[in-house]
């Protein structure tokens, strides 16, 4: 419950914090899912329908507080690539390089799904390979130091709550 | 065919297209223009925005505490530059002053109605940021004022430099703004913006209706004559159609060519306001009355 409201926090931040930090000539190319990478982690460690629901509740977050065209692409986008992404990893044990994969998968994935509704609904009229190299390659790279900065913490956490519920599944 | 149903009898799979097609729906329906938002959306806007509030105010102040620092030695400069626009503004002040009083009389004298008369007075409320959105394609930012102090969708949103956006969401204590990046004249949902040349307002007409995200640069279309546009020309709105306010700064032209289709010209035109480091943003107002 704890960490829930954490993501909250850093959903926040993600909003708040986060553009300030990011150099005046990259604001518009940098736009990191913080929160959508403590989602893969959830995904992995814990069950891929906790990364579902935490995608799909996130992302209708995002979608309200910055309804711009139309509300449910990161609704969308976060719940079906966190879910695709659980399935991806099979045990709860996952090691770091395959966790690091994930999360350079997921960003890749998310970003694309995104770009894809926009293009969809004629919201854009870019080519993918002008979105590739303009925002998702490099929040990619900015999504994978965040993940491995977070890995130790977070996996731990993550462990202590899995370990708390499996004897009550097993009683 | 056989295989097909088999293949959706797969309980994950159907659940899965059930989602997608629900979603398709939700996008498509909240694409297009609505009159408000419903409560739910409403009361979780209202709530995140007063959170955000309270995180953005303190990372805005220190962000510009190292900024101020950066900028220590720009100081001078900059004094010098303000004190030429304070001289220039006290010597426009005087022409000013005779010019708005010689029109108040000849409105009096004319017998303009009391709407026509303060059709163009608009007021300017600011505003604080409270989030920031940099999603490329769908750029919007998040305001503190809202519903309840008479914000409404389609407001002109400026900065101290320029024109920044439109206000495109409305609930009772925030407002979401929706940046003129995201202009595009393909786009049935967004809308152009008439403007003018300053000081040529009788002489060049156009229409900006998209911002090419490539050169981060807006075009300026429709331009029939483009012999009195100069390049550096300042560009603002002409308010022409009446919904949009006039006098929004745009940007600087920076170059002209010969349009699509070889009737009009197209100018590409720089913008004024830089759409990073938000800190406080102007509301137009316009007076009421003239909705109808």
């Amino acid at each position: 419950m704890l960490l829930l409201l954490l993501v909250f926090v850093l959903f926040i931040l993600e909003g708040t914090l986060i553009p300030w930090l990011v150099p005046g000539a990259w604001q518009t190319r940098i736009t990191p899912h913080l929160v959508y990478v403590v989602i893969l982690y959830f995904s992995v460690y814990e069950h891929r329908h906790t990364g579902l629901v935490l995608g799909l509740t996130f992302g209708i977050l995002h979608d309200i507080v910055f309804y711009g065209a139309l509300i449910g692409t990161y609704s969308f986008a976060m719940g079906l690539s966190g879910y695709l992404l659980g399935l991806l990893s099979r045990s709860q044990r996952a090691p770091l390089p395959l966790m690091m994969i994930i999360v350079l998968l997921g960003s890749l994935l998310l970003d694309s799904i995104l770009f894809g509704t926009y293009s969809l609904f004629e919201l854009t009229h870019q080519p993918y390979t002008w979105a590739l190299t303009n925002h998702i390659i490099p929040n990619v790279f900015v999504q994978f130091i965040f993940a491995l900065a977070i890995y130790v913490p977070l996996r731990r956490q993550l462990e202590i709550i899995t370990r708390r519920r499996s004897p009550d599944e097993a009683a | 065919m056989l295989k097909l149903f088999k293949l959706l009898g797969n309980k994950r799979l159907f659940i899965l297209l059930m989602g997608l097609i629900l979603f398709i729906a939700v996008m498509g329906f909240t694409l297009g223009s609505r009159t408000s938002l419903s409560w739910p959306e409403k009361f979780v806007k209202d709530t995140v925005g007063f959170v955000q509030y309270v995180f953005y105010k303190p990372a805005s102040f220190v962000a510009g505490l190292f900024e101020d620092i950066a900028n220590l030695r720009a100081l001078q400069e900059e004094n010098e530059q303000l004190k030429i626009a304070l001289a220039h503004y006290t010597r426009d002040k005087a022409t000013y002053n005779w010019i708005a009083q010689e029109n108040e009389r000849l409105y009096e004298k004319l017998q303009f109605t009391e709407s026509q008369k303060e059709l163009y007075n608009y007021t300017w409320k600011i505003a604080q940021v409270i989030s920031v959105n940099d999603d490329p394609v769908n750029r919007t930012i998040v305001l503190n004022l809202g519903a309840r102090e008479g914000v409404k969708e389609g407001m002109a949103v400026t900065s101290d430099k320029g024109l920044v956006g439109v206000i495109s969401h409305v609930s009772n204590f925030t407002s979401t703004v929706k940046l003129v990046t995201s202009m595009d004249a393909r786009d049935p949902n967004s809308n152009g913006i008439a403007v003018t040349a300053q000081g040529k307002e009788n002489d060049v007409f156009g229409m900006i209706e998209t911002f090419d995200q490539e050169q981060d640069m807006f075009l300026m279309t429709r331009i029939e004559d483009a012999t009195p546009l100069k390049e550096e020309d300042l560009i603002v709105s002409s308010g022409i159609g009446g919904v949009f306010p006039r006098g929004m700064v745009i940007g600087k032209v920076k170059s002209i060519q010969v349009g699509e289709y070889g009737l009009t010209y197209t100018a590409t035109v720089e913008p004024s306001a830089s759409f990073t480091d938000w800190k406080e943003l102007f509301i137009v107002f316009q007076p009421e009355g003239e909705e109808e």
